[in-house]
């Protein structure tokens, strides 16, 4: 496949910014730190570029959501599956936060952002294969830029949270 | 907007409650038979709703996947060397074991390996289509895609949480009176290749896909925009990507979920894009009779559409019990109407206001 520009990057944001960096709660997201991760991320990189949200900027009609993550919520996930497999009732909010699109829905209605919603699971290094799609966006021609989120949550095997997320703006980058 | 390379659909596998390969779903799909019923398949006794589209005897969704990704590759005649150059790229609900699901899958029938993993909701399969075509479009000779939701008991409590379901047992996409969706199986796979690949081997694809959009609706975590700015985009980049006026379209395989809000707005968002044509392209929901195959539906769907461009014969939009008058369009009801034009749009919406639109010609 013929070379795709590499993006440039245009800010970046990483949480946790410090060891006792605490995550923001997210209203209506429940349990999980999944979409609270997405939308710290998210709103550190925005803030760092576009400085204010605005839900009518026309010049963000064009900027994509791409969230990279191995597992997507894999804690909602399992408190899903041990309700159902002890035949109980699953609240009402687990749906809503079912799939990763609903918090970049959350991001873009705040932010403005009317590009593509796309969600990936790595195949490979997921900063790789974050970058990778990003690039096919932006080349591709539906966004001229691209918030790219890699989240991952705790690994059960860790001593400690290892909660992790990091946002990068991208734009398209000079044709090599 | 990059400029569009000629991508052919060189060949399909699919798999849904309506049955196992290309025929039974056209046949159902034209003649509106719906394939709801009483789910057997796990416990639902804890639930509102009880009802769903599934196929009696089905594997696991590893081995349907790898059956219907071999039937697409013998379907379009790739040798293994073929194959060995071709990645694949899968939709599916997102775990962490979806990427060695995809590598595997990719290993089992010789191809190049896994290239993407989707995990967007309704938009997967759509979105793994429109980033295929992109590929090509850089080179690559061709590219497998494949998708698959199977049933099963978490999706379908979260769906019933929600209140997201249909309680009269039917999906009535566009009708007054629809209460919501139903959920389905369904296993889909696609070999796309570059017309002057499949040339150079001596094939001429039936169908191509000519253009495609993504686009967003910032708007709402959960909820379509009203207006429908977000699919209507997505539609505005397709028919660029082909060059094509709205007028040209001949049929829309439509995302309408048969809930109320979703259909409005994809109504809203077709007279938005496509103008005076809005209200004159037919249109139908095959959801209707398939029911809502989550990250396969769009592939599952736009299967349905190129069967249905092949066979001339557009399928109707089952469960229709009477007009809304926020949904103004041509729904094609009681009988398959033959093809006008060769050109037909595939639509997909998901949470958090994400959109696709697959533009297919007949060649």
């Amino acid at each position: 496949m013929r070379t795709v520009p590499q993006p440039v990057i245009l800010s970046e944001y990483r949480w946790p910014t410090g060891p006792d960096d605490p995550l923001p709660a997210l209203p209506g997201y429940v349990v999980s730190s999944f979409s609270p991760l997405v939308a710290a991320a998210a709103d550190g990189c925005l803030t760092a570029h576009y400085a204010e949200p605005s839900a009518s900027a026309a010049s963000r009609q064009r900027t994509a959501v791409l969230v990279v993550s191995r597992g997507n919520d894999v804690v909602s996930a399992a408190h899903v599956r041990d309700k159902v497999a002890r035949g109980r009732r699953v609240g009402p909010l687990f749906f809503f936060q079912s799939a990763p699109n609903s918090v970049v829905g959350q991001v873009t209605s705040h932010w403005g952002l009317g590009g593509p919603v796309v969600c990936i699971s790595p195949v490979g290094d997921p900063l790789t294969d974050g970058m990778a799609e990003a690039a096919l966006l932006l080349e591709d021609g539906d966004a001229d830029e691209v918030l790219l989120i890699l989240v991952e949550q705790d690994d059960p095997e860790a001593t400690g949270s290892t909660d992790r997320a990091h946002a990068l703006l991208l734009s398209r980058g000079p044709t090599p | 907007m990059a400029e569009v390379t000629p991508v052919g659909i060189a060949g399909l596998g699919v798999l849904s409650a309506l049955g196992r390969g290309p025929e039974p779903q056209l046949a159902a799909a034209l003649s509106g038979a719906a394939a709801f019923g009483p789910i057997d398949r796990f416990d639902v006794s804890g639930r509102r709703v009880g009802i769903a589209a599934t196929l009696g005897q089905v594997g696991t969704l590893t081995a349907e996947l790898a059956e219907a990704i071999e039937a697409a590759c013998a379907d379009a005649g790739l040798t293994a060397g073929e194959r060995a150059g071709s990645p694949l790229l899968l939709a599916v609900h997102g775990h962490p074991g979806a990427s060695d699901c995809a590598a595997e899958l990719a290993d089992r029938a010789g191809l190049a390996g896994a290239g993407r993993v989707y995990t967007g909701a309704c938009v997967s399969a759509s979105t793994a289509v429109a980033d295929a075509a992109a590929m090509i479009g850089r080179g690559l000779d061709r590219v497998v895609v494949a998708a698959g939701y199977l049933v099963e008991p978490d999706q379908f409590a979260l769906f019933d949480s929600g209140q997201a379901l249909s309680g009269d047992g039917a999906v009535r996409p566009f009708s007054s009176g629809r209460q919501g969706l139903l959920l389905g199986d369904g296993i889909a796979a696609v070999v796309l290749e570059s017309t002057a690949a499949a040339a150079a081997r001596g094939h001429r694809p039936a169908t191509e896909l000519i253009g495609w959009g993504r686009a967003g609706d910032a708007y709402h975590p959960c909820q379509p925009a009203p207006d429908g700015r977000g699919l209507a985009r997505a539609i505005d980049a397709a028919l660029q990507r082909a060059d094509l006026s709205p007028h040209a379209i001949g049929y829309i395989n439509a995302n309408a979920t048969g809930t109320p809000l979703s259909d409005t707005a994809e109504a809203a968002a077709l007279h938005r894009s496509l103008g005076d044509a809005a209200a004159r392209v037919p249109i139908s929901s095959t959801k209707a009779v398939h029911g809502h195959a989550l990250e396969a539906s769009g592939l599952l769907e736009l299967v349905l559409t190129v069967l249905s461009l092949q066979a001339g014969k557009l399928p109707v939009n089952a469960g229709y019990l009477g007009p809304d008058d926020s949904c103004e369009l041509d729904v094609i009801l009681a009988s398959p109407r033959p093809v006008g034009t060769p050109y037909a749009l595939s639509l997909n919406s998901a949470f958090g206001g994400a959109n696709t639109a697959l533009l297919v010609r007949a060649t």
